[in-house]
């Protein structure tokens, strides 16, 4: 079931006359449920402000994680769980990485150029899916 | 199987990592977090399990390096952008041979991809270089890596894979 901005209430608008964004989501049934159940227990009233509630919150992790902090949960008792996501970790700054020097033969300089400075190959349908999937 | 990469830590399981071959088991057993965590050479990371996270079972290693835009050849130079050429290394990448042929490399190929475009985002590189095995030449080739005229016969072949091309990938 799709979760559509479109179908809630019409925020009121700003004050700038800045134009709101429309965003539309498609989302498997599961995924549904869950965010039926999160907007019920936080007591939100709209898919707009449960977007804006969940955008804040990843907006913030973004944020706290490129300033190279790192993310926990803590129980009652101090056991720990950080919070580790692929998409997260790549804006860490650590992920700056390290530089070193290559040897290179004149003929791997020379195809080297060639391709740099000629349009850039189509992407593979190999390459399509492991970015894609 | 859920499979999370992340990078390399200090109490990750890399003892029992076996991919078929010594040099690529004995970087990650012996160097892969000194050079990561001490010598600053490569940052290494890891695909692991969740019911089993700190058991490696493949990784690939990178590190930044450019082309001094004199060293090219004279005629190609005027085609060049006036700086030194800015490169990600993919040094390397391997799986445990338990995991092989579950995809778990074409992963972390897209991994280290889109690393590539996130540093590439952040402090500009032109492609990723890797010197491959020359009994993995098609595989990489499948993904769009170029051979590079001139390598020495016997040793590893150097390709190429231009970063315009991945970031098209990924619209």
């Amino acid at each position: 079931m799709a979760l559509k901005t479109r179908q809630v209430r019409r925020p009121p608008q700003p004050l700038n006359g800045s134009r709101r964004t429309k965003f539309q989501a498609d989302l498997a049934p599961a995924e549904d449920r869950i965010v039926r159940g999160l907007k019920q227990e936080l007591q939100l009233n709209s898919n707009t402000d449960f977007l804006s509630d969940a955008l804040a919150l990843f907006h913030w992790a973004v944020a706290e994680r490129r300033r190279g902090h790192r993310i926990f949960s803590e129980t009652q008792t101090g056991e720990r769980k950080e919070l580790v996501l692929p998409r997260l970790e790549r804006v860490a700054p650590e992920l700056s990485l390290p530089r070193v020097e290559i040897s290179w033969t004149a003929r791997e300089l020379e195809s080297l150029a060639t391709l740099v400075t000629s349009e850039p190959a189509h992407p593979t349908e190999t390459l399509l899916r492991a970015m894609r999937g | 199987m859920a499979v999370l990469i992340r990078r390399l830590e200090e109490q990750d399981e890399v003892e029992l990592f076996n991919c078929g071959d010594e040099p690529l088991n004995n970087y990650l057993r012996r160097h892969a977090w000194v050079n990561q965590q001490k010598s600053s050479i490569g940052v290494t990371y890891v695909a692991v399990e969740e019911t089993a996270p700190h058991t490696v079972l493949g990784y690939f290693t990178l590190a930044t390096s450019s082309v001094p835009r004199n060293a090219f050849p004279k005629k190609y130079v005027r085609g060049l952008p006036a700086y030194d050429l800015p490169l990600i290394l993919l040094a390397r990448l391997a799986v445990d041979r338990r995991f092989s042929r579950k995809g778990l490399g074409s992963a972390l190929l897209s991994e280290a991809l889109k690393v590539a475009v996130q540093v590439a985002g952040e402090v500009g590189c032109r492609g990723i270089i890797a010197d491959v095995y020359r009994e993995r030449i098609d595989w990489y080739a499948r993904y769009g890596f170029v051979v590079l005229e001139g390598s020495a016969p016997s040793g590893p072949q150097r390709m190429f894979l231009d970063i315009r091309t991945v970031r098209m990938a990924l619209k």
